[in-house]
């Protein structure tokens, strides 16, 4: 019974939660408590199937009477199933960083080669400019993290844009949002191809751009850098639409303009909700499930 | 040895020096014209040079008896390959992790068109 509940649990989670939770609007207003709810989920769900590979050896020996030598292979298996999902997920999770790191290692060599900062006197220290028109703006995270604007970013904005767009890339560096996105592209590819799904990454991605413009907005206002965001999408933005990925793009930027027009939407009562649902969902399979299973299974095994 | 950031500098004197340069270099003629504003030891140069060319970022030619410094690519080019490197998404389709963007995902073909439209129009 417990296997079969944690089952059902751990498919909702990882089946049906994610696509309701990426299509609804309320995380735009709570977008920090909302990414610790898709962690929250995302590490349910693992919970859950490591519940499941374990209670259900367990529980099939239970239903066909006592066999204590099949009990100790099942428990055995069980054991290393449950070994091979932790191990997969730490592999991913080393293979991720391990690349992130190296493309981040040889992009911060050349970005300082190329640098001419020093062009643009009145730029904060820690600053790289990139010559080239095309406006954009990115950040480089790590140890030695860097601000990287492009010498079109510095044309096309002013110095109050240009100060949102520094404030909103500072924030992804000091908040280590690169963490939270490397664990998610991890989970993703530790998932068996039929099983995975990209909304949870797709989701996050936009719910941290959404953290970064809130903790901009808090040091420059939200107009410099709306109207900053404008400018720097419509300069980039492929000439060829009908693209399923540039749709995406433009629909996510939709969103973070929406926010950052008209009064401000967050909600501190979505916050605690959204964060005690998160914790609720580590806590409540655990003490109703796991904890009594336990307290079962542990005088019922043949170990 | 200098410190990181004083390393970091001096890399990038150097290999502006490259750029600006007709030709391939050799240790001395850099080590000139860098000593011209700064105390340098010919060592530092030599090293960081060689450094350099560990990396891929500069080639080695061996021309009589001395080695030639060049860049590997043109600072044009570089900044070109550095910029898609950057708004390009991962090889595997992946949502990226190594880089946080402001811009948003952008298709790689259509960004190449546009780098190449906006140096055009500079």
């Amino acid at each position: 019974m417990t296997a079969l509940l944690l089952g059902a649990l751990g498919l909702t989670l990882s089946l049906v939660v994610p696509g309701v939770l990426a299509s609804a609007r309320w995380p735009g207003r709570a977008p920090v408590a909302a990414i610790v709810l898709w962690q929250s989920i995302t590490l349910a769900g693992i919970l859950c199937a490591l519940g499941v590979v374990l209670a259900a050896p367990q529980e099939l020996i239970d239903e066909s009477g006592p066999g204590r030598p099949y009990g100790v292979t099942a428990l055995l298996a069980a054991l290393v199933v449950a070994m091979v999902i932790i191990v997969r997920l730490l592999v991913s999770l080393a293979g991720v960083t391990h690349r992130s790191r190296t493309r981040r290692a040889r992009h911060r060599l050349l970005v300082d080669l190329l640098d001419t900062a020093e062009r643009h006197g009145e730029l904060p220290a820690g600053l790289r400019v990139l010559d080239g028109p095309l406006p954009f703006a990115y950040c480089l995270p790590g140890r030695r993290p860097r601000v990287v604007l492009s010498e079109g970013v510095l044309q096309v904005l002013d110095a109050e844009q240009v100060a949102a767009v520094i404030a909103h890339e500072q924030a992804h560096l000091r908040y280590r949002h690169d963490l939270v996105m490397e664990s998610f592209t991890a989970f993703y590819r530790a998932v068996p191809r039929p099983l995975r799904s990209r909304a949870p990454l797709d989701a996050v991605h936009l719910l941290l751009e959404m953290a970064a413009d809130d903790a901009a907005r808090s040091r420059t206002g939200a107009p410099a850098l709306r109207s900053a965001l404008e400018r720097l999408g419509d300069a980039v933005s492929p000439d060829a639409p009908a693209e399923l990925d540039a749709a995406t793009a433009t629909a996510e930027r939709r969103r973070r303009l929406d926010r950052l027009t008209g009064p401000d939407t967050r909600s501190g009562t979505l916050t605690v909700v959204a964060a005690t649902m998160a914790v609720c969902l580590l806590v409540l399979p655990t003490v109703i499930l796991v904890v009594p299973w336990l307290d079962r299974a542990l005088t019922a095994w043949p170990l | 040895m200098a410190s990181g950031k004083a390393l970091g500098d001096l890399e990038r004197d150097i290999m502006r020096r490259l750029w600006d340069a007709a030709g391939p270099l050799t240790v001395r003629q850099v080590h000139e014209q860098l000593s011209a504003e700064r105390d340098l030891a010919y060592t530092t140069v030599m090293t960081v040079l060689d450094r350099l060319a560990k990396k891929g970022v500069v080639n080695q030619q061996k021309a009589d008896r001395a080695y030639r410094y060049a860049p590997a690519q043109t600072r044009e080019e570089m900044t070109a390959a550095l910029m898609l490197d950057a708004l390009s998404a991962a090889p595997d389709d992946v949502r990226d992790a190594a880089l946080a963007h402001f811009v948003g995902r952008i298709d790689p073909s259509a960004l190449s068109a546009a780098i190449e439209a906006a140096n055009h129009r500079s």
